[in-house]
């Protein structure tokens, strides 16, 4: 399964602890530097819903928090390894060209 | 709806009306909170738009996917409604047929005929049980897609199977003993037509609510194996009705003709036909592109 990269941070994001859109958006831009638009956003949420992997809670004024699932947190551990994998493989052999 | 942004409620309608059902109170509160932390109105305007096209396109593809399984899955279960309704009514006494003692003599000399009605038992068993699995799972997703998009009439369809079966079992248990007597053959025989009436209103309950709700993918995947499992019973009840058969007959215990183990076996084998074939045609068409979350 390919995750995007807004579902990757929504799925960051949350497995902080339950948050509704607005705290999701200004927790992604103060973590990763990222503006999602609401669009992007609810995209996300709408796709992580509907497999399962984030659930709605219920709502406070209208504002609807979600939190994320054990299969959510499972997916976003896998996906972060292997990213980590890769970002440690790539710097590692960038390293010996930025100190030639 | 907030009114705060007239423009992000305007735009809010090109998204799919389920999907602005579920998600559009919220999205147009986040428009509103984001607008007043500074966040500049026409990028907004545009991911907004933006996230329309790509709600439309899950959409699609959703809906083609679930199109291939809503109806392979239809088939089946017309197909095995029809197919338990034949073979509870033929199976039933199959055990003590044609008498108690004479089942014994027969099963002595010819295990086959025994064997074949554990058979058959153990297939309605496994066909029984991957059903009620499916059941619980398009249920549980059927009333959320209910409440999510109030939709009563999902609801209504669901209580259909419900209220029929309690009626009519209900009416059975109320009626005096003595309707079911030879003399009332009349009562007798429109009491079952209206069980076999209520049986299809039932499942045709159950298919309006696969064609109208939304269903996760996940779900259809349990269906799918459900479906795998009910029409592979089906294939060795079919199997084991046709021994059963011819071991009874070759055992020349019962003399009297093979008309009716005959059309129950031709109806076993075509509702079993129609499901293999119904499998086997989803399962032919291309797969679409794999999912993205």
């Amino acid at each position: 399964m390919d995750l995007t990269e807004p579902v990757v941070l929504v799925l960051t994001s949350l497995a902080d602890g339950p948050k509704h859109g607005y705290a999701l958006a200004k927790d992604i831009e103060d973590f990763a530097g990222a503006k999602l638009g609401p669009g992007t956003l609810y995209g996300a949420l709408s796709r992580l819903e509907d497999r399962g992997w984030i659930e709605a809670l219920p709502s406070e004024d209208r504002r609807r928090p979600y939190r994320i699932t054990a299969a959510g947190a499972d997916c976003l551990a896998k996906h972060l390894e292997t990213a980590q994998r890769v970002a440690t493989t790539g710097l590692s052999r960038l390293e010996p060209r930025s100190t030639a | 709806m907030t009114s705060d942004q007239p423009w992000a409620a305007a735009l809010l309608t090109a998204y799919p009306p389920d999907w602005r059902a579920r998600y559009g109170d919220e999205l147009e509160l986040l428009v509103a909170d984001l607008r007043a932390g500074g966040r500049a109105p026409i990028p907004m305007a545009f991911d907004l738009l933006c996230g329309a096209v790509a709600a439309w396109l899950t959409l699609e593809r959703r809906t083609l996917m679930s199109e291939r399984s809503r109806n392979a899955l239809i088939s089946v279960l017309w197909s095995w409604v029809a197919f338990a309704a034949v073979a509870a009514w033929f199976g039933h006494d199959l055990a003590i047929y044609p008498s108690a003692p004479q089942a014994h003599q027969i099963g002595l000399s010819h295990p086959a005929v025994p064997d074949a009605y554990h058979v058959l038992q153990v297939a309605g068993a496994v066909g029984v049980a991957a059903t009620a699995l499916a059941a619980v799972a398009f249920a549980i997703d059927a009333v959320g897609y209910a409440r999510r998009c109030r939709r009563r009439s999902t609801i209504a369809a669901m209580a259909v199977p419900v209220v029929i079966a309690v009626a009519w079992l209900g009416g059975t248990r109320l009626l005096p003993a003595s309707s079911f007597t030879v003399g009332n053959t009349a009562l007798a025989v429109g009491w079952l037509l209206l069980g076999v009436a209520g049986i299809a209103g039932s499942t045709q309950a159950v298919v309006t609510v696969i064609r109208s709700a939304e269903f996760a993918e996940r779900t259809w995947r349990i269906g799918g194996v459900a479906a795998a499992a009910v029409t592979s019973a089906m294939v060795v009840a079919t199997g084991a009705t046709i021994t059963w058969g011819v071991v009874e007959r070759a055992s020349q215990a019962h003399g009297g003709d093979t008309s009716g183990w005959l059309i129950v076996t031709a109806i076993m084998a075509v509702t079993t036909a129609r499901a293999v074939i119904a499998l086997i045609s989803a399962r032919r068409e291309p797969a679409g592109k794999p999912a993205t979350a």
